[in-house]
Parts: C-alpha cells; sequence; structure tokens
C-alpha cells in the first residue's frame, strides 16, 4: 500500500514537469513587457532594465526556468506577484481554502442529487419517473454553468432577493456557486449510477440473494448498491476536475475571490507568476485528489485490495486452480 | 402420495418478450419423493433452468409467465403463495445452485457473511450465532472456518462453489435444486464436488434436482431420471429404467451421443440436427425434426401423449400408440 502511494506521489513529477514547461513557454512568447507594466510608463528605460534584471528576466529562458523549479523544490517558492509583489504562495493560500468549500460543497451536491436520481431511474426503469429523471439530468448537463448562474442570480438575487448576487461575505453566498457546479455534475453520477445499478441488478449473486428469501429493498441496499458505487466512485476523480474548472469561470461570474478568479485575473494582468503558480498549485491538488480517490476503492473492492497491495495490477487467473 | 415431498403437474411457461413467445416448459408433470435425487437432462435450450426458476418463483419479472398449473410442495401449491411467503420458502424449504460458481457469490461481501445471511433470514438467531452457524457451514463444505472474512476473488472456483454450497444447506432445506453445479469447473473437481453434494445429500435426507447434461452423473447420483426435449418432459423413469431400457429415441441418441473418454463440457449439440426453437416448434411432436425413428404420423398427428411402459417408466413418443406401430 505504502509502495503504491509512494509510486503515485512520483507520477506527480512528470505532471507538473509538464505543466510549468507549458506555462513557462507560453510566457515566453506572449507580447508584452512585465518589467515595464510593474512599473508603469513613466519609468525610464534604465529603471525597466534594472527591474527585467531583478526579476532574471534577461536571463535565457531554460536557466528562468530551473530557477523556478529550483525555488518551487528547494524554498517552497512560487515566486512574486508582478502586480503587489507579494509571494503567490500567500496570495493563493486563502482562496485555495474558499474554493475548496466550494468545490467540496458543489461535489457533494451533484453527488448525493445525482446518485439518488440514479437509484430511483434504475428501480422505476422505463416508467415515466424514469424519463423524468432522464429529461431533467440532461437538461443541466446540456445548459452551460454560467447560464444556469444567471438564471439563478436572476431569480434568487434580483427578483426574490434571497441570496447575494455576488460575493462570499456571508454563508449565503456560497449556496449559488455551489449550486451551479453542482447541478451541471448531476446528469453524470444519474447516468453512472442507473447504468451500474441495472447491471448489478441483473448480475448472478443477486440471484443468488433472492434465492436465499432475501426481500427486494435489501437486495438493492444491501447487494447491489456497493457494487452499484464502484464506478461512481471511480469518476469522483475526474468529477473533481471538471468542479475546479468550472469553479475558474463561476468565480468570476459570482464575485468569489477563489483561486479561479486570481488565475483568470493574473492573465489578464500578465501576472505570470500569478498564472504558472496558480496552475501548478491546482495540478498538485488534482492529482492529489486522484490519488486519494483511488487509494479510497479499496475500502468498496475488496478486490483490489490484493492487487494495489501487491504493487501489480495482476488480474486473477480465469482458469480455476484445484478447489 | 405423501412422501411426495414435490409435485408438478401440467405446468407451461413461457417468456414473453416483445418481438416473441419462447414456449420455455410445455405441459410437464413429475413427482419427486422425500430423500431422492431426480436427474434432469437435455441439450441446451430444454427448459431445465426456467423448470426450476419456475420451482423457486424466480422467473424473470415482466418476461417469465407460468400459464398454467400447479408445483406443490409438501402438499402446499407454490403458485399461489404471495410473493413475501415465497420469501419464506426460498432458502429455507427450498434451496437452489446456481450454474456459475464465478458470477454467483458478491464480490463486495465476505463469503461467510453471505452464509450467515441466509441463517440470518430463516432462523431465530442473533448474529453471532449465525457466525457460527455459517463457519460451521464453511467446515462441512471443506473449507477452514478462519476464511469465514475472506472475499469471493480469494477462493478458486471449486472452492466458491463449495461455499455456494453451503448458503443452500445452510438452513437444511427439504429440496435442493441443483443446476449444472459443476459444469463450469475442471473436471477432476467435478468429481469431488459432486462426491460431497451425494454425502451431504445423504446426511440430512434432502430430497434433489439434480440438472445436468452429463448422463453419467445421473447415472452415478440419482433414483429417476427425467429426459427434457424442447420443453416437454419425453422420457421419465428410474435410472435403470432410463440406462438399460431408453425407449425415446432423444434418450437413445443422447446414449450415442456420450463420448467415449473425455465429458465435453461445453454445450455442443451433440444429438445430430439443430435442438429445435422453442419459439418456433414443429406440429406435432417437437422431436420430429432430428428423429431417425420419424413415421408418418408423427408431424400429422397432434403432440404425443404420455404413455406409461410400466411400473412408471413414462415415455413420450407415438411409436408407443397402437396408430403408429400398426403401420
Ligand atoms: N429471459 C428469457 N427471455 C426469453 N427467453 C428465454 C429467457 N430465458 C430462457 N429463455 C429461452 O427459454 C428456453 C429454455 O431455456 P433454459 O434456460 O430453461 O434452458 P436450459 O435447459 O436450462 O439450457 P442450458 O442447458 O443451456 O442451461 C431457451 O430457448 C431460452 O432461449
Ligand atoms: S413421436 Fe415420432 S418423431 Fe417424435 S420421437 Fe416418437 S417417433 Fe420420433
Ligand atoms: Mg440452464
Amino acid at each position: 500500500m505504502l509502495k503504491y502511494i509512494l509510486k503515485r506521489i512520483l507520477y506527480l513529477i512528470p505532471i507538473l514537469i509538464g505543466v510549468s514547461a507549458i506555462i513557462f513557454a507560453l510566457k515566453t512568447v506572449t507580447p508584452g513587457d512585465p518589467a515595464r507594466q510593474i512599473l508603469g510608463n513613466d519609468a525610464t528605460e534604465e529603471q525597466v532594465q534594472e527591474k527585467r534584471d531583478e526579476l532574471g528576466l534577461n536571463d535565457p529562458v531554460l536557466v528562468q526556468y530551473v530557477n523556478y523549479v529550483g525555488g518551487i523544490v528547494t524554498r517552497g517558492d512560487f515566486g512574486d506577484s508582478y502586480r503587489t509583489g507579494e509571494p503567490i504562495l500567500t496570495e493563493i493560500l486563502p482562496r485555495l481554502l474558499t474554493s475548496a468549500k466550494i468545490t467540496l460543497g458543489a461535489v457533494m451536491i451533484g453527488a448525493i442529487i445525482g446518485v439518488l436520481l440514479g437509484i430511483i431511474s434504475a428501480l422505476k426503469k422505463y416508467t415515466w419517473i424514469d424519463s423524468v429523471v432522464l429529461v431533467i439530468s440532461m437538461f443541466f448537463q446540456s445548459v452551460p454553468e454560467f447560464v444556469v448562474a444567471l438564471v439563478l442570480i436572476m431569480i434568487l438575487a434580483v427578483k426574490l432577493h434571497l441570496l447575494p448576487a455576488t460575493g462570499i461575505t456571508t454563508w449565503q453566498g456560497y449556496i449559488m456557486p455551489m449550486l451551479c457546479i453542482g447541478l451541471s455534475a448531476v446528469a453524470g453520477y444519474t447516468r453512472i449510477t442507473r447504468s451500474s445499478m441495472l447491471e448489478v441488478l441483473g448480475e448472478d449473486y443477486i440471484r443468488t440473494a433472492r434465492a436465499k428469501g432475501q426481500s427486494e429493498k435489501n437486495i438493492t441496499y444491501h447487494h447491489a448498491l456497493r457494487n452499484a458505487m464502484i464506478p461512481v466512485a471511480q469518476s469522483l476523480g475526474s468529477n473533481i476536475g471538471n468542479a475546479i474548472g468550472g469553479g475558474m469561470v463561476l468565480e468570476t461570474v459570482f464575485g468569489v475571490p477563489g483561486v479561479g478568479k486570481y488565475i483568470v485575473d493574473a492573465i489578464t494582468q500578465r501576472n505570470y507568476p500569478g498564472v504558472l503558480g496558480g496552475a501548478l498549485i491546482i495540478a498538485i491538488i488534482l492529482t492529489l485528489i486522484n490519488m486519494i480517490v483511488d487509494i479510497s476503492f479499496v475500502l468498496i473492492d475488496p478486490r483490489l485490495k490484493t492487487t494495489i497491495i501487491s504493487g501489480g495490477a495482476k488480474k486473477m487467473p480465469k482458469k480455476m486452480k484445484a478447489a | 402420495m405423501s412422501e411426495n415431498i414435490l409435485s408438478v403437474k401440467n405446468l407451461v411457461i413461457h417468456y414473453e418478450t416483445d418481438e416473441e413467445v419462447v414456449e420455455a416448459v410445455n405441459n410437464i408433470s413429475f413427482d419427486l419423493k422425500k430423500g431422492e435425487i431426480l436427474g434432469l437432462v437435455g441439450e441446451t435450450g430444454a427448459g431445465k433452468t426456467t423448470t426450476a426458476l419456475g420451482i423457486m418463483g424466480l422467473l424473470p419479472t415482466r418476461v417469465g409467465h407460468v400459464i398454467q398449473g400447479s408445483i406443490e410442495l409438501d402438499g402446499e401449491n407454490l403458485l399461489e403463495k404471495s410473493p413475501r411467503e415465497m420469501r419464506k420458502v426460498r432458502g429455507k424449504k427450498i434451496s437452489m445452485i446456481f450454474q456459475d460458481p464465478m458470477t454467483a457469490l458478491n464480490p463486495v461481501k465476505t463469503v461467510g457473511d453471505q452464509i450467515a445471511e441466509v441463517v440470518l433470514l430463516h432462523e431465530r438467531c442473533s448474529r453471532a450465532e449465525a457466525m457460527i452457524r455459517a463457519q460451521k457451514m464453511l467446515a462441512m463444505v471443506g473449507i477452514v472456518p478462519e476464511r469465514y472474512k475472506d472475499y469471493p476473488h480469494q477462493f478458486s472456483g471449486g472452492m466458491k462453489q463449495r461455499i455456494v454450497i453451503a448458503i443452500a444447506l445452510a438452513c437444511e432445506p427439504e429440496l435442493l435444486i441443483a443446476d449444472e453445479p459443476t459444469t463450469a469447473l475442471d473436471v477432476t473437481i467435478q468429481a469431488q464436488i459432486l462426491d460431497m453434494m451425494r454425502k451431504l445429500q445423504k446426511e440430512h435426507n434432502t430430497s434433489m434436482i439434480l440438472i445436468t447434461h452429463d448422463l453419467g452423473v445421473v447415472a452415478e447420483m440419482c433414483d429417476h431420471c427425467a429426459v427434457m426435449y424442447a420443453g416437454e418432459l419425453v422420457e421419465y423413469g428410474t435410472v435403470e429404467d432410463i440406462f438399460d431400457n431408453p425407449q425415446h429415441p432423444y434418450t437413445v441418441a443422447l446414449y450415442k451421443s456420450i463420448p467415449s473418454l473425455d465429458k465435453d463440457v461445453d454445450r455442443l449439440h451433440v444429438v445430430p440436427g439443430m435442438v429445435t426453437d422453442p419459439s418456433n416448434l414443429p406440429s406435432g411432436c417437437s422431436f420430429s425434426d432430428r428423429c431417425d425413428k420419424k413415421g408418418d404420423m408423427c408431424n400429422k398427428h397432434e403432440a404425443p401423449g404420455i404413455v406409461d411402459l410400466g411400473n412408471g417408466h413414462l415415455v413420450k413418443c407415438l411409436k408407443y400408440k397402437p396408430e403408429v406401430e400398426e403401420k
């Protein structure tokens, strides 16, 4: 198990090198001089040159890159913001907390509603209930999140004055962003839950449970549900990724000071250390989340325990051994 | 008659899908005496599993229907029972072992819990008592009780089938239906499992229906044998009747098809010709397409009736009606 976790952490390295290299490359080809930007139009050419030296912008790109990565690895230093001069990490950490709250809430809303709807439509398959669930979840999947966001703002904030339109100065401010991101994920969970539930209910071991005289209710909740949750759990990692992506846009719409808004602002302000740091931190977090999700499968599916602990993904031999 | 544990009369089962109606079981009747083993043989698609599911009340919902007939267990017609009452019968009075042990167990539950589950359902006992009972059952089928907390994937196919048998026998059922319990297993393990089943059956005086393709297994295990073809019982008798004196042309053909050395577990259509399609039965005798004794009457006549050749050796073939034999 420990070996598996270490291996997963090692996977982080190539991922992060890739992400940072791409963003770094972008920085070198985009027009505009960060030094000039920091100092403003009044600064003399001399001052700008001095600033460029200070920021290391006159070094070859590769040297800049190695210095940057070295700073992260040795000092946890993601550079300073061009805009405020503050360390990126200091600026991002509190925003990370805000984004994490929203993402977590959204994933929970999406997963709970989605799984419930999925179970219902599997148990009521081919009835009108099944169709209604399908239509509703399809609706939220096909309408872009920001449209849902604007509609929610129109209704809940502008017309009914139930919730603040933007900002998170009060806890009510969290509700709409969470809802928007969560609802857009409902369809995915519903579809996976429904199809895996239907598949599981047709398995031989469900028939075995019936042959024992078990009731349909217990069969659904004790035998089918846990098996049906395996693919749902597997989709959790990528769903969190989507929620973070959705959050980027929605944080701007709702004026939430999270990492998403920070990165978007950094892009418009050509604050490259901000963009780079934000993207890297999100990449690290996503990889860690996926790792945690993978490990948590073991809790649901005992078959994985043997494969993960033994290190390799060896399948049980198809051919049976002697009894 | 009271010694009959099970009495099936005129049972007809259809599968009704959108496209077609499959006449899977056509008017079969048979009795099973207490403590006896009845072998049910026939090619793939003959309706053996359907018959078993019908008795269990586990036909696929919406698709499978009992059209007519009665299934009496201890004199009570199971077809008249409510779903709730049937749940009390299943696992307690009748148990069933399914064909494929690889998929019959829930992969996310420990094998011990899966045995204890059926005990908890039917016996008044605490969780701890059910656990002890499950461990005893494991020992009974030859698995060390310490493996209670292991999961199905940690066992081989033969061991899984032992666990399935432990589940089936945990509440000491009066009737055990074993649907090809060894078809999916290696030949060497087949013998072990069958030996064990016979031993347990004798010890507990369980009545049993053993569904199989394998006439060798029937000869070894059973008291009576019923031969099914296209949903019909074409011949029924004691194992001696069927083996020493087979009468129906299909039974005779089945014998000829037994491979001498290796028992082929694949579903080969061993009797020449195609298995009759139960959604499209010929008029008259359903075996007529493949029968080498076929006479003029076989297609024209309505389906052959059952003829008793004496001592309850039944056969369903026009050869045994005076009209055909005179020709
Ligand atoms: N759920 C179903 N829907 C429609 N037709 C079915 C269904 N289950 C079985 N049948 C059909 O009913 C007939 C009898 O099937 P059954 O499973 O009882 O055969 P069997 O004798 O058990 O065969 P095997 O030896 O292959 O297990 C077959 O023609 C089969 O195609
Ligand atoms: S009734 Fe005719 S076709 Fe059918 S088995 Fe007998 S001889 Fe063959
Ligand atoms: Mg079958």
